[in-house]
């Protein structure tokens, strides 16, 4: 009986057995790739698979956001003005296809995004270093424009970055712009395959057919789910759900030890858990650190952690000096009569320090993030230039918190109470607890003041906020590229992203904000930045709650994980070993 | 009869108007920036929201967007899905098959089970084993999907992983996904070749054993959790359906007769008992067809369901008018289907 059972499991396992993946890397996340179009994606999870198929011209060094390699160049230098740039181009270098990567990659590269710039994708910021403008050709030129004028935006497009000879480019900027070198390490300025493109139906390159590309949805095109890179690894197949990709043996650079990957999406985290502990994932995604727990000391799993890898996700309680309270139900009676707000109740520097002091900073950190994270001084991660470690954090003290609170708006408010509503998005517990932290300190204080939290679904909280309708509310900021810049104008500056939800209008730092762009001196932007530190303190307008320390999980037997922020997936594939 | 059948079938577009219609008066609902939604997923792309709403005509009057929509779909072209990243028509013709083998593949046991347990109780009325499976079929009916499948998942995947893995070279594991991860990576470069998307119908017309093996493995504990909770409903209807039929007077006359208990009751009653089971099933396959959301979640299953769960979470619109427009499909074409099998089951019943 024994010896027919021990035969039948062999002839199954002949039969039925599939070969296994021994060098495969299998990687679990939750959503999916939206596309990988480096011209149209905007998202981590597409930045995954880009970042490994495709190059930029330069590239960080390991965990660093401030050094910096030649990837598909190998110099570069910019003029005394900081308009101009120009890179030396590497030679020998072939895109998976087989054509040869050569400096008419590089111009086309830069002229498609320019031509697309997809409302929905992330050229807007190198648009703007191009062209001064964040739109596309037919968003800045309007309804009105002439053929002429489209004619004249397309000659400043090829003006871009031109050729000087078969391995130089030169960029030329619409003003000086400090940010510009790292912006082209971001996922859009990924080098494509201009003949591939070309031959598979995308923009021809030609002033002739510009127009018609302006804006287009890229996820409808060839290079939507179709790649041809200059990466270590080459596109087998995306099928949506699924992305398989393999070892390019041309690569320029060392030969990666890891032949297959593959990306799964795979929504359901119970799922997900047992896959890495089965052996079946290389690396999970992991939605926060209660769960992760669950995974500590699981045979076979490594929690991969530091002290060094602050998230440089910056988490905001954002306070709208002037909210929209036409049919918002969120401001009560619009008055300040102890059952409402009105609109600029956040306009008074006191009330927002009011609530920044209700706030317990270490609570948060302990609660939410089981104990590894970091209180911010400022709206921007510790590792980027101009961070004031020096200034304390708003944390709670509720003599201060009484003290701000009675003076303002003339004391109307801790005389007549109030009741308002804050929002956060669905399913964002993160969000959620940070408001809660301050609903009830701030309750507690005086039995006057009534703050309720709600959640909004995602396309909800988006019209909401961007009707101006948010009273306090809780949203976050990734970089695409790393530089300061990237997060203080959004978060500080009159006009930039954050203002229309916030009100926010500071001409003292507008003034810092627009300084450190028009200079390429690191130490005087890092001057600037700084001083905006120091307004962000004295005037709180807004209040930064403590970033996670990340963490990656992967199996015992994955080797020479780091974590670089600027990555969608943290390391690239190319440096990892599988024992 | 065959003018019944072209009638429903005339019916169909005027179905497909119907519900179209309201899936776009329903959107109208929604502001513009609140329908933007399916294309921003993080929060720097809000920076462009009012862009994101022109480009893609968000703001258009209904009769605008329905008139598109429709002009675009009669060619073929139902739009682009956000939620799976590539055209409706494609992600239909890829997943529909993956939920119709699930569904086909768990009606097998949905069925068996529900009969076999329904026949067991009614020749059993009232007695333990009446009780037991009754209760059963109680717990099965209510037990959550979701529930039932992590239960497995921790069971087979998780605890008795390991043994699974090394019993003959893992030919026995039971895992999520539709496929294993080696199949997977031969599927994507073209070494094992898609057909028909009908993993058991490619792996046979390929001679791949293996791969038939793989993806009917990658099917036992979704087909576990759908049997478990959907034969309650049949074995239900069945034990009623026998009881009343034990009771009629034909089947009295057949014993009267001195027929043994074994032809009367499933060659005379059990036949008879099976119509309205029949027209269960039906509902049943329909039902599956159109994906099961929570199971194919669970279980990581690249089916119908899970592809519209995202969907709608994100206001994928092209997605949901594809789905809405498909699911219309299936079931006046399933119920048509139900009906004809109805009269050819009984002779009795005729549609004029």
């Amino acid at each position: 009986m024994r010896k027919a059972f021990t035969g039948l499991a062999l002839a199954a396992a002949l039969l039925f057995g599939g070969a296994s993946a021994q060098n495969t890397f299998v990687y679990q996340t939750f959503g999916g790739i939206d596309t990988l179009d480096p011209a149209q994606a905007y998202d981590t999870a597409s930045s995954v698979a880009i970042e490994n198929i495709y190059e930029t011209l330069y590239d960080y060094v390991g965990e660093s956001v401030t050094e910096f390699q030649g990837s598909l160049a190998t110099d570069w230098s910019a003029n005394d003005a900081g308009d101009e740039y120009t890179f030396t181009l590497r030679e020998g270098v072939t895109f998976h296809s087989g054509n040869e990567f050569t400096c008419a990659d590089v111009e086309y590269t830069v002229e498609r995004m320019l031509v697309h710039n997809p409302s929905d994708g992330g050229v807007w910021f190198l648009a703007e270093s191009f062209l001064g403008t964040q739109a596309n050709a037919d968003s800045f030129l309007g309804d009105d424009a002439t053929d002429a004028d489209y004619a004249d935006y397309f000659a400043r497009i090829q003006n871009a970055a031109e050729c000087i000879d078969d391995t130089t480019i030169q960029f030329t900027l619409d003003a000086p712009d400090p940010t510009f070198f790292v912006k082209m390490m971001s996922d859009v300025a990924r080098i494509v395959d201009r003949d591939y493109a070309i031959d598979n139906g995308l923009w021809d390159g030609t002033e002739a057919t510009w127009r018609d590309w302006i804006g287009v949805n890229l996820r409808e095109y060839h290079l939507h789910d179709n790649a041809s890179g200059t990466g270590a690894y080459e596109l087998v197949d995306w099928d949506g759900e699924q992305l398989v990709a393999q070892r390019y043996d041309g690569y320029w650079g060392d030969t990666p030890a890891v032949q297959d990957v593959v990306v799964q999406t795979v929504d359901e985290q119970s799922t997900r858990l047992l896959a890495i502990q089965a052996g079946d994932a290389s690396r999970v995604q992991v939605g926060d650190r209660a769960t992760l727990e669950q995974l500590r000391g699981a045979e076979g799993v490594t929690i991969h952690e530091d002290p060094n890898w602050l998230s440089t996700t910056v988490g905001m309680v954002f306070f709208n000096s002037d909210i929209n309270t036409d049919n918002n139900p969120d401001v009560g009676s619009g008055q300040l009569d102890g059952d409402g707000i009105p609109a600029n109740f956040f306009d008074d520097a006191n009330m927002r320090k009011c609530f920044a002091y209700n706030f317990d900073q270490q609570a948060f950190i302990d609660q939410v993030l089981q104990g590894q994270g970091q209180a911010l001084t400022m709206g921007l991660p510790p590792s980027f230039l101009g961070y004031r470690d020096d200034l304390p954090v708003y944390d709670v003290d509720y003599a201060a918190a009484e003290e701000a609170c009675q003076a303002a708006h003339g004391g109307a408010v801790w005389e007549n109470g109030f009741e308002f509503t804050a929002t956060y998005n669905a399913g964002n517990t993160t969000r959620q607890a940070a408001l809660n932290i301050i609903k009830d300190n701030i309750e507690f204080m005086n039995p006057g003041f009534r703050m309720n939290v709600r959640e909004l679904a995602w396309p909800d909280y988006l019209a909401y906020t961007d009707e101006g309708k948010g009273t306090m509310f809780a949203l976050g900021w990734a970089p695409s590229y790393a530089d300061s810049d990237y997060f203080l104008h959004p978060f500080y500056h009159s006009e930039g992203f954050y203002a229309g939800r916030t009100g926010i209008d500071n001409p003292e730092l507008d003034a810092l904000i627009d300084a450190a762009r028009e200079t390429v001196d690191a130490d005087e932007r890092e001057d600037l930045y700084e001083q905006v530190g120091q307004i962000a303190y004295d005037e709180m307008p807004m209040l930064p709650y403590p970033s996670p320390n990340e963490f990656i999980v992967t199996r015992d037997n994955v080797q020479g994980v780091y974590l670089n922020p600027m990555y969608g997936g943290q390391f690239l594939w190319k440096d990892i070993v599988l024992d | 009869m065959f003018a019944y059948i072209v009638r429903r079938l005339l019916f169909i577009p005027f179905v497909f108007i119907g519900v179209t219609v309201m899936i776009v008066l329903l959107m109208q609902l929604l502001s513009p920036a609140q329908r933007a939604a399916a294309f921003v997923s993080s929060d720097a792309q809000l920076k462009n929201l009012d862009a994101i709403i022109e480009q893609y005509g968000l703001d258009e009057p209904f009769h605008v967007q329905y008139a598109s929509w429709v002009g675009e779909a009669l060619q073929g072209n139902l739009g682009f899905s956000t939620a799976s990243s590539e055209p409706v028509a494609t992600t239909i013709r890829k997943r529909l098959p993956a939920s119709a083998e699930l569904a086909l593949v768990s009606l097998i046991p949905v069925i068996g089970l529900g009969i076999w347990l329904g026949t067991l109780a009614a020749l059993n009325r009232d007695r333990a084993i009446d009780q037991i499976t009754r209760v059963g079929a109680i717990v099965g009916w209510s037990l959550p999907n979701f529930v039932l499948g992590i239960w497995l998942l921790v069971l087979f995947y998780g605890g008795l992983g390991d043994v699974l893995r090394d019993f003959a070279g893992g030919a026995f594991r039971l895992e999520p996904g539709r496929v294993s991860t080696e199949v997977a990576i031969q599927i994507a470069n073209g070494t094992f070749p898609i057909r028909t998307n009908f993993l058991l119908i490619d792996s046979l017309l390929a001679g791949r054993p293996d791969v038939f093996w793989d993806a009917l493995r990658h099917l036992i504990l979704p087909v576990i959790t759908l049997a478990a909770t959907s034969s309650a409903l049949i074995m239900r209807v069945m034990r009623s359906s026998l009881l009343e039929t034990l009771s009629q007077d034909y089947v009295r006359t057949a014993r009267a007769k001195g027929l043994r208990d074994q032809i009367v009751h499933f060659k005379h009653a059990r036949r008879n008992a099976l119509i309205p089971v029949i027209t269960l099933a039906g509902f049943t396959l329909i039902f599956l067809l159109n994906g099961v959301v929570i199971t194919e979640t669970v279980f990581n299953y690249p089916g119908l369901g899970r592809w519209f769960a995202s969907a709608a979470v994100a206001l994928d619109y092209p997605a949901i008018m594809g789905f809405t427009v498909l699911t219309a499909f299936i079931v006046v074409v399933g119920n048509l289907l139900v009906d004809v099998l109805y009269a050819i089951v009984d002779p009795r019943i005729r549609y004029g």
